[in-house]
């Protein structure tokens, strides 16, 4: 808790026979995170290469490419499919080699006549296309075309064409554009020409047909829903095969990509031409057993041994080590940054203050029980992945909100039967709401809040500096840090001991030592005097960042400002569909009064659900904010590198 | 002018202070996001892994509106 999984650098060599065994030994195991070797000048490892992969990678490669590409014709992928009985590794093998190349056929066959029966419905769709505009002209689509004499234009123009020579004309009016089919002598298609570029005319094709045009296109309809039914015949057989084949294509991708990942292992060991070296991270607690593992397996003709770790020079991999509860979290600390595996991690803070957060802003049950409601139709598309740790959040944000909900007595606005338990929220907006919102209590509340927030991060980043840092470095950022408190609290006991206020201590009534000055003041500007010397020794440019005390506290009282805004737009969707438009109309209710009456509901309903998203939207994103600005950048760098155990997890096949 | 009048309109002149401040420290931080905003957007496009840091520095101003919001809601209550 509060600390990455402590983690042990683990160093394997051994001779080359050893390098298949200990591969698939450290796959079985997957806890192995490879320390991959780039640098062949580093020190200790002159005359070391990369790696060449396994014999088998060029086989397992190019199955797992066919096995890929009948997946997508398929559009198999392990998300479509719960997995169900595993299948054993080595009969799958034998299934591979025995069945790959008929499953193969059937597709590429299956593929095949399905391309074929799309393209030849896109032909007759294209020619029906072609004819569809000749369909009203009463002449056969073969009169139009093979004269000497005649010249002949169809084509679409914007108003009828009148001409004083002989000619034939069919035209044929529609809203969106007119078809005109003209025949004049081709000695005279200089005056119709002229007369059609005059109606703006524009040109098409004449298709090559006999017959009428209105025949022609039935004809080639009826083709076209032929093969319509063909296709779907084709499209049932591949669902078919589909069905048949998923489970198998699933656990084959599984098995090959395995077989491809360990086959490739070598490309990231050092070797030479007899021997091979790897190195890598493990989590401290299961080091020995894969130590144990590995001797048994290659008859201890291997040396393994744990290295010390240098938290400062090697880049340790960083895994959580949080109770379950906090997997959402680790998404919202991941999305910052990951933290380093010397710091402290901030998830299991965040996993309590961040709905807390939440609820504190939006606090209505109502609400609450809105967001739940979406929050369990959601469970049911997101089933893994990060989409689900984000619904789980939003379970977890909805009960905090229905909680304070309960606290603060609101239910979609209105107050709940009992008083409010901690604070009032209720303004008094259209006459209605009591006796207002305790507004001074809520505003000291969330200072408060911000207060111990913020000494909470100071005190994380004492703990961090002292652990990593070293000399009279380390004695200078640690008090530096105790500088910012100091300001931050001295500030604080100055302003007491001059302003009375509201759930804070009230230092004015001591009696006044020095010049007027009571203790109170002299001990605040105490504590500012030395936390800005102590400040300044660590970075002189430090002092002036000192306002950031005053606003990044201040900051906090969005926990009430942005609360009360929820509340003051749902009370007012409240007043306007209830006190303006249904009351008024219920007491007299007419015919045209239960029209309104259900404009009134329909306002009612638009108006909280659009402020529960506003809600939802605002509270999560300035809870969030406050984590990461007001928060995380007093004690929090991240940038660890993800534990990415070499290995995976099987769903599909077992050995 | 009466009293009354006078009692009313100071009513009248704390509700339009309390508008202003939370209009005008909108308008600040609109300005301000607008073009960090535009910049985050940028770098996320070119890169998933901003998206954190992307999302800190555009909510950096959104402290602006809300102390506006602070100032209202002592105004009026």
């Amino acid at each position: 808790m509060l600390k990455a999984r402590p983690m042990s650098r683990l160093f394997i060599a051994a001779s080359k026979e050893q390098l298949e065994p200990v591969i698939h030994e450290l796959y079985r195991h997957n806890l192995f995170h490879i320390d991959e070797f780039v640098d062949q000048t580093k020190e200790g490892y002159e005359g070391f290469r990369i790696g060449m992969p396994l014999a088998e990678a060029s086989q397992a490669s190019s199955d797992l490419l066919k096995i890929r590409s009948i997946a997508s014709t398929y559009m198999v992928n392990t998300d479509s499919l719960e997995p169900g009985e595993k299948l054993k590794s080595h009969d799958l093998r034998v299934l591979i080699d025995r069945d790959l190349p008929v499953i193969e056929k059937e597709t590429e066959s299956l593929t095949t006549v399905r391309s074929a029966l799309d393209n030849e419905e896109k032909e007759y769709e294209q020619k029906i296309e072609l004819l569809r505009p000749f369909a009203s002209i009463p002449v056969d689509m073969d009169l139009l075309r093979g004269y000497q004499t005649l010249s002949v234009y169809a084509g679409y123009v914007s108003k009828d064409v009148d001409l004083d020579i002989p000619n034939e004309r069919y035209y044929s009016p529609s809203k969106s554009s007119n078809f005109i089919v003209l025949i004049v002598p081709a000695e005279q298609r200089a005056i119709a020409e002229r007369a059609l570029s005059d109606a703006m005319f524009q040109m098409i094709q004449i298709p090559e047909e006999s017959g009428p045009a209105a025949k022609a296109i039935e004809n080639y309809e009826a083709h076209a829903r032929k093969l319509k039914d063909e296709l779907t015949i084709i499209l049932g057989k591949v669902e078919e095969s589909r069905k048949k084949h998923s489970d198998f294509l699933l656990a084959c991708d599984e098995l090959l990509t395995s077989d491809v990942e360990k086959a490739e292992a070598p490309l990231r060991f050092a070797t030479t031409d007899q021997a091979f070296v790897a190195e890598g991270f493990v989590p401290t607690c299961e080091v020995n057993n894969l130590i144990d593992a590995i001797n048994k397996t290659t008859g201890g003709k291997c040396y393994a041994a744990e290295l010390p770790v240098d938290p400062e020079h090697d880049k340790v991999p960083v895994e959580y080590n949080n109770p379950s509860f906090c997997d959402p979290t680790e998404l919202i600390i991941d999305t910052y940054a990951r933290p380093n595996y010397s710091e402290i991690d901030p998830t299991l803070v965040v996993a309590f203050v961040f709905p807390i957060f939440f609820g504190l802003m939006l606090g209505d049950v109502g609400y609450g029980l809105i967001l739940l409601i979406l929050s369990l139709v959601l469970r049911r598309f997101f089933k893994e992945g990060d989409g689900a740790r984000l619904v789980k959040t939003l379970t977890i944000f909805s009960i905090s909100a229905i909680v304070f909900g309960l606290l603060y007595s609101e239910f979609i606005g209105f107050k709940l039967f009992w008083e409010p338990l901690i604070f009032s929220r209720h303004m008094n907006i259209g006459g209605e709401g009591g006796g207002g919102a305790a507004i001074p209590e809520l505003l000291v509340t969330s200072i408060w809040i911000g207060v111990l927030y913020i000494t909470l991060g100071r005190i994380f980043s004492m703990i961090n500096h002292a652990r990593n840092d070293h000399g009279s470095h380390r004695t200078k950022l640690v008090l530096g840090n105790l500088g910012w408190l100091l300001v931050m609290w001295g500030l604080l006991i100055a302003i007491w001991a001059y302003f009375s206020m509201p759930l804070m201590l009230d230092l004015t009534k001591m009696t006044p030592i020095v010049a007027g000055i009571n203790p109170g003041a002299i001990t605040g500007i105490l504590m500012i005097v030395v936390g800005v010397i102590f400040i300044a020794r660590e970075n002189v440019l430090d002092v002036f960042e000192l306002p950031t005390i005053i606003s990044h506290t201040l900051s906090f009282t969005r926990l009430v400002a942005v609360g009360l805004s929820s509340v003051a737009i749902a009370m007012v969707v409240n007043y306007i569909a209830i006190g303006l438009i249904i009351k008024p109309q219920m007491e007299h209710l007419t015919a045209v009064g239960v029209i309104i009456v259900v404009a009134g509901v329909l306002i009612f309903i638009v108006g909280h659900l659009g402020n529960a998203a506003l809600g939802l939207i605002d509270g999560a994103l300035q809870s969030l904010r406050l984590n990461y600005v007001e928060f995380f950048t007093k004690f929090y760098k991240g940038g660890g590198r993800k534990y990415n155990p070499f290995g995976m997890i099987r769903k599909f096949t077992e050995d | 002018m009466t009293l009354e009048m006078i009692q009313a309109s100071q009513v009248g002149l704390k509700a339009v202070g309390a508008g202003l401040a939370v209009g005008l420290a909108g308008v600040g931080t609109g300005v301000a996001e607008g073009g960090i905003g535009s910049a985050a957007v940028g770098a996320v496009a070119e890169n998933k892994d901003f998206f954190g840091l992307a999302l800190l520095f555009t909510v950096i101003p959104e402290t602006i509106v809300i102390f506006g919001l602070v100032v209202a809601l002592l105004l009026l209550f």
